[in-house]
């Protein structure tokens, strides 16, 4: 067996799987905890205002991590799901689908947050902007993976299905993307690029880059969580739960 | 070779097959001139006969903006550096339209080859800089700066 | 190859036979077009500018309303079951009842979009680009469908659940097709959207297959 079999399977094993994510977790949420505090502080303390905007352009810090973190949770759902679904490894498939619903938990904050960044600078909650577009059908393709997944009653076939469709969606997302972005230009006219490309000065992207950070350990803590919760529920009957308890180790 | 080797390997020849089709059209479609809108130019060589239907893009030509003062009537140039094209609207115009800015206007030419706008769609601008910075770039004439623009498009940025 | 075959013939045949059925999706093409002119008025100038957008919705909405019985009668008479141990190609046999759903469905709407454009006043520049653009854009409807068909089949809420995972995956086609349409309309070439309508086609009549196959393995497991 090769290393990386040998990986996959290790983690794997439920009993295994459990006691290395209650090791990890708490590690998570402190150094999201410490990271969270100083990229806030940093947003809203430090940065500078805007020169168009003032200061509610200092949204971005929450939205703009957002958005980036529901575009990857969606890519990671797909890859676990691929795991899940080449070498039928149950974890992989309870990963993926305790992905989906943190998914769309920061689609929908990113849309949120869009819509009350619209009203100062738009003057309007909504608008059809290429970015926001793309959002909102990324929300709707975690609200497809949840809603397949609660429709069918059987857990590993629910997963597993969910799962297939994740991949089918990973496949279509750029293509989304593009044709979304495309579709704007041809509405609302952004093409003209005569002059400028936009740029973004430092001391205003480092509390962007702390927030994109924490936010993934914020993904990681919150994810392993429900994928734990999901791992007990499905196997209270299982010998391994029993003996965990025993050697009081849950 | 046995029978299941031998369906797999067809199967991902087909698969190489249909996708390799596939990425070959995609560079043809690339290759096509892919035009929201005609420039100024694109509009002279190409002869648009009068009455029909299309695109015009191009920036607001500096000094060329004439409003009517009773009525919502505009007349403005756009241009793309090298040809100009008067254009006449009657509604009302975009939060964003100024002069130098970005717009695409859909309509038609009439006999007086003036374009008789039915839409005018304006850019967002996508910049973000400190108010200081901004000053100091307009003070030293740059012309990125010198747009007094307010609205910004909230999702666009790029790091 | 065989089993393909009958099962396409198969397909037709239960379609032809149940006429009445297979020309639902299109009668409902049309009561959906009709009702726009009257919710919206009759004004050809205000029909023209949304002519593309009505027809293609419409287009769209009628091939799931018929997606949704792609694999149910086959699945609950058994026959679905009886595909999977037969040991000829599930992938095969998937796209035999895709090529079938779009030959019954697609194909009719394809021919009856010329009518539905002189009733919404489309601009005859752009009536050929219309057409081009179904016949590129209906088989990706099948193909993907068929996937999402695949996972909602012996599902009680099929319906419902199969629009909700398949529009959002064929926001493209809807965006490829009314661009290059508005672009016959506004005297632009309209080609490179039909290009990449055509790239897409491809690509999901090269993967869809198989990605249906798994999902019905998934579904019957």
């Amino acid at each position: 067996m090769n290393p990386v079999m040998k990986f996959l399977h290790k983690t794997g094993s439920p009993a295994y799987f459990y006691w290395l994510s209650g090791r990890i977790i708490p590690w998570l949420w402190v150094v999201f905890a410490v990271l969270t505090t100083w990229g806030l502080y940093q947003a809203f303390f430090v940065a500078p205002s805007d020169y168009q905007q003032g200061e509610s352009y200092r949204i971005i810090y929450i939205h703009v991590p957002a958005a980036w973190l529901s575009m990857m949770i969606y890519l990671m759902m797909a890859i676990f799901g691929a795991i899940g679904l080449i070498w039928r490894i149950r974890i992989a498939e309870i990963l993926a689908i305790s992905s989906a619903p943190i998914g769309a938990a920061f689609a929908l904050i990113a849309l949120i947050t869009g819509a009350v960044w619209g009203k100062p600078t738009w003057g309007t909650y909504w608008v059809w902007d290429a970015r926001l577009t793309s959002q909102l059908v990324l929300f709707f393709l975690y609200l497809g993976v949840m809603g397949l997944h609660s429709a069918i009653d059987e857990p590993r076939k629910a997963a597993r299905a969910a799962a297939m469709l994740a991949l089918v969606g990973v496949v279509n997302l750029p293509i989304i993307h593009y044709s979304v972005e495309w579709w704007n230009t041809l509405h609302q006219g952004t093409t003209i690029k005569i002059i400028g490309e936009s740029k973004m000065p430092s001391s205003m992207l480092f509390p962007l880059l702390l927030m994109a950070v924490a936010t993934k350990f914020y993904f990681g803590a919150a994810l392993l969580s429900r994928a734990r919760n999901r791992l007990l529920d499905q196997d209270r009957r299982r010998g391994w739960v029993a003996k965990s308890i025993r050697e009081q180790r849950l | 070779m046995t029978p299941t080797r031998k369906k797999r390997l067809t199967v991902v020849l087909l698969i190489l097959l249909g996708v390799s089709v596939a990425a070959a059209i995609a560079m043809t479609a690339l290759q096509e001139n892919l035009l929201y809108f005609l420039s100024p130019s694109e509009v002279a060589e190409q002869q648009m006969p009068t009455g029909r239907q299309f695109r015009l893009g191009g920036l607001v030509k500096e000094g060329s903006v004439n409003r009517a003062t009773d009525s919502l009537k505009i007349r403005f140039r756009v241009t793309d550096g090298l040809k100009e094209v008067e254009i006449h609207y009657d509604d009302i115009l975009p939060d964003l339209f100024r002069e130098g800015q970005g717009i695409i206007a859909i309509g038609s030419l009439d006999n007086n080859r003036v374009f008789q706008a039915d839409e005018v769609l304006a850019k967002h601008d996508e910049e973000y800089m400190a108010p200081e910075v901004a000053d100091a770039l307009q003070k030293a004439g740059h012309p990125r700066a010198s747009k007094d623009s307010t609205s910004v498009a909230p999702s666009e940025y790029k790091p | 190859m065989n089993a393909f075959f009958s099962l396409l013939k198969r397909d037709l045949l239960l379609a032809v036979r149940s006429r009445a059925e297979a020309l639902q999706p299109l009668f409902f093409l049309l009561v959906v077009v009709t009702l726009f002119p009257l919710g919206l008025g009759p004004g050809p100038a205000l029909l023209a500018k949304i002519a593309v957008g009505v027809i293609w919705i419409a287009a769209l909405l009628a091939s799931t309303l018929s997606l949704d019985k792609l694999f149910r009668a086959d699945f609950e008479d058994g026959s679905l079951e009886q595909f999977l141990t037969s040991g000829h190609s599930l992938s095969l046999l998937a796209l035999a009842k895709i090529i079938a759903h779009w030959l019954s469905t697609g194909l009719p709407i394809v021919l009856f979009s010329p009518l539905l454009a002189i009733w919404l006043n489309l601009p005859h520049e752009a009536l050929p680009v219309l057409v081009k653009s179904l016949l590129l854009g209906t088989p990706i409807f099948s193909l993907i469908g068929a996937i999402g068909a695949a996972l909602t089949v012996g599902l009680r809420q099929g319906g419902q659940l199969l629009a909700l995972l398949i529009f959002p995956l064929l926001i493209p086609v809807l965006i490829l097709a009314t661009g290059a349409v508005s672009a016959a309309t506004d005297n632009l070439e309209s080609s490179a959207y039909l290009l990449w309508m055509a790239a897409y086609a491809v690509l999901m009549l090269t993967l869809a297959p198989f990605a249906c196959a798994a999902s019905l393995r998934i579904s019957l497991s």
